[in-house]
């Protein structure tokens, strides 16, 4: 097969998931996301080729490549290395471009982003020395109650009513939920008021970095409904609807910075 | 399998080689020649950790060898431990002090004065042979236990610790109580209820609530300054004159006026002329306490200021320092970023605050010298009232043409992490620079998600 065009590739290896896009004159040609295992220069990979394997290319073919998320920093088939807090920027913006606030709830952290129209980073705060708000957290509280990570949104929203959690942290809210269950409170409705109360937690860090319409929601836990509706009441706002998977919002961002970097090296025109 | 290490290049020696002698406190001398030997053959069997090519520990596979004083801070935090054994055998007297004081009365009473972290390079120094992951492990192991015996809650222990254990023949601890360091308290405690009551202990008591414009506030703090220097000579057995106080203070403000200029030199051109390394262990020397030998500091300062105005002059751009690199400062106690992944990311550290403010304070010598230095320590922009400290901090932002501003407070140091937010709210809005605020973590490890933010802001700007 004869390759023509530029493409660009960006890998986001994250503590759940690694991800990739690859972009072709300025659209997305391909995509690969594949659980992350201990090896991160692996999973990266992996998610590379998948993306290489559906687009029927090779790693020669790809003119840049940036690597971004937690692997970044292992990350030899990269030409470059940046962070998720720029890529997610820079992804929104490619394809929402009236955004100017991202939330980020990825396997480990939490972000606050705020961006200007050009996807330029203004301001940021982070969570990531607590599990509240993270994937990791929800993993644990569907471990709670045997149920698949993907279903938690939906069961959440499907309660009458919340229950209010005392704790955001991961050891506590576990035996607090616990508690909760032998006290006869329906699952849905104490998952409900979990997804509340993290809502609310990540409320918290945007009263430093502020908010401003439009507002999206990235990563893997954007894909958790109940999440995204409770979100929505904390900050009272709308968010806008992804249109693509949001978990793979990181790694466009690294493809669409592969682009310009390239072009910038002079290796594209 | 051996661990990659950096090794000093032949092709720079003769160059070395003309360069100046360092002179020790005591009167000694060693020449570039034995530096070099040290540096090439004893040290890297000694300490293989420092040479450890490992970019998270800030060790890059080159370095600015053509920059003889870096090669000479080398030497001396290297023969640290070695030579505070010397200086312990010799009869010298050793305090363990806190609080950021300047050192100038513990020169006058002829007694080296240690940081925590110089306790604990002391301590550290004492085994041969660790790679960095060791070196890591053991100051982990030591703080673990400061942990255990002190509190949980407190930073720099460590070094309390080591005199507590009776690890190191430490002869007085004398901190002053001033509010910038919550961490005293923990320490002074810890002394007071540990096992090892032998090592004397004063206070130096700080007047707290910014009292620097009130005469019994100086007043009071020289009366605890002629304290502390009688503690010191009831534990060596000798007194100190006013004289010799006076003779401190001179020397001392020769090394902080050495340390503006080559500041000023450093920050007085657009071509940064060292990294961010070079340029923070070269302007560190000026409070000369930094390793344990004031003369030391003193001959590689004055060396340093020389090479650094014969840079700016000929436009050297520093080693591995990237075409306009965003300009970082720093500020909090007791911190800094980890440099050569700051600079990979495409910046570069042109300036902290903690130590700097006692350099840009400059003591009279005219007049009673303990209440010069009283006056002088008190009017320390770092101590001041949020607004003066940021008003202060402001000047040595614009002074260094910083692009942005990382505030780093250590998870227990309870003063910085309350005051971080107005300080940096204060500069945001009188210049408009973007600033950021970051704790870090129980065990200060320069760690992947530090680096991740720290990394995200040199993005931002
Ligand atoms: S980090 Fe803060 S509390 Fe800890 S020693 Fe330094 S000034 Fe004191």
């Amino acid at each position: 097969m004869s390759i023509s065009g530029n493409y660009f590739a960006g890998v986001d290896v994250g503590s759940l998931a690694a991800k990739s896009v690859i972009l072709k004159d300025g659209e997305i040609f391909a995509t690969g996301l594949v659980p992350s295992g201990v090896n991160s220069v692996e999973s990266g990979l992996n998610a590379l080729n998948l993306a290489l394997e559906t687009a029927g290319l090779q790693k020669e073919d790809l003119t840049y490549i940036v690597g971004t998320g937690y692997g970044r920093v292992s990350a030899p088939y990269a030409n470059k290395a940046v962070t998720e807090i720029t890529c997610h920027a820079k992804g929104t913006n490619y394809l929402h471009p009236s955004v100017r606030t991202i939330i980020d709830m990825g396997g480990q952290d939490c972000k606050a982003i705020r961006i200007d129209q050009d996807g330029a980073v203004v301001d940021f705060a982070m969570n990531d020395k607590c599990a509240a708000g993270t994937g990791r957290f929800l993993e644990v509280m569907a471990g709670v109650f045997k149920v698949k990570l993907e279903d938690l949104g939906a069961i959440a929203l499907s309660a009458t009513d919340t229950v209010p959690m005392s704790s955001t942290c991961t050891v506590f809210a576990e035996s607090e939920t616990i508690s909760l269950v032998a006290r006869g409170e329906k699952p849905e409705n104490i998952l409900n008021g979990i997804h509340h109360s993290i809502a609310n937690r990540i409320a918290g860090l945007f009263s430093r970095v502020g908010i401003e319409s439009d507002v999206f929601f990235s990563g893997g836990v954007a894909k958790n409904s109940g999440m995204k509706a409770a979100i929505e009441q904390a900050l009272k706002v709308t968010i806008v609807k992804p249109e693509i998977d949001p978990q793979l919002i990181g790694a466009l961002g690294a493809a669409v910075i592969a682009r310009n970097f390239s072009k910038k090296e002079g290796l594209w025109a | 399998m051996g661990k990659k290490l950096f090794r000093y290049s032949e092709e720079n020696k003769d160059k070395f080689l003309e360069s100046d002698n360092i002179t020790f406190n005591d009167g000694s001398v060693v020449t570039p020649e034995e530096i070099w030997d040290y540096l090439t053959v004893e040290g890297p069997v000694k300490y293989p950790g420092t040479y450890e090519i490992n970019l998270s520990q800030g060790n890059r596979d080159s370095r600015d060898e053509t920059l003889s004083t870096s090669l000479k801070t080398h030497y001396l935090s290297l023969t640290f431990s070695a030579r505070m054994e010397k200086a312990k055998e010799s009869g010298k007297t050793i305090a363990f002090i806190q609080g950021g004081q300047a050192v100038d009365p513990y020169t006058a009473a002829d007694t080296i004065a240690l940081r925590p972290f110089l306790v604990g390079q002391w301590y550290h120094g004492r085994e041969h042979g660790n790679d960095i992951y060791k070196s890591v492990l053991r100051r982990k192991q030591s703080k673990e236990s400061a942990f255990h015996d002190m509190s949980f809650e407190a930073c720099q222990t460590g070094g309390y610790e080591h005199v507590q254990v009776g690890d190191l023949p430490i002869d007085v601890i004398a901190p002053y109580t001033v509010l910038r360091c919550s961490d005293v308290s923990y320490g002074v405690e810890a002394h007071r209820h540990g096992p090892n009551k032998d090592v004397k202990l004063i206070n130096v008591d700080y007047p707290m609530r910014h009292q620097a414009d009130k005469p019994w506030a100086i007043e009071y703090f020289a009366q605890n300054l002629r304290k502390l220097v009688k503690t010191l000579d009831e534990v060596r057995g000798k007194t100190t004159t006013e004289y010799d106080l006076l003779r401190a203070i001179k020397l001392h403000n020769e090394g902080r006026r050495l340390g503006n200029e080559l500041a000023d030199l450093w920050w007085s051109t657009d071509i940064p002329p060292t990294n961010s390394d070079d340029r923070n262990s070269l302007v560190a020397l000026a409070n000369l306490d930094m390793h344990g030998d004031v003369q030391a500091s003193l001959s590689v300062l004055k060396e340093a200021k020389n090479i650094i105005a014969e840079r700016v002059k000929n436009g050297v751009k520093g080693h591995a320092v990237t075409d306009n690199p965003k300009r970082l400062f720093i500020l909090g106690s007791c911190v800094g970023i980890n440099e050569s992944r700051s600079e990979d990311a495409g910046a570069i550290v042109v300036g902290k605050d903690d130590q700097w403010s006692h350099c840009t304070s400059i003591v009279e010598e005219e007049g009673d010298p303990y209440y010069n230095l009283a006056k002088a320590t008190l009017e320390y922009p770092y101590e001041q009232s949020i607004e003066k400290r940021a008003q202060w901090t402001i000047e040595q932002i614009k002074k260094s043409r910083a692009d942005g501003v990382i505030f780093i407070h250590n998870w227990g140091c309870n003063t910085q992490a309350a005051i971080s937010r107005p300080i940096v709210d204060f500069i945001k809005r009188e210049t408009g620079i973007p600033t950021y605020i970051h704790e870090r973590d129980l065990h200060g490890l320069r760690d992947e998600q530090e680096q991740n933010r720290v990394n995200a802001f040199i993005e931002m700007l």
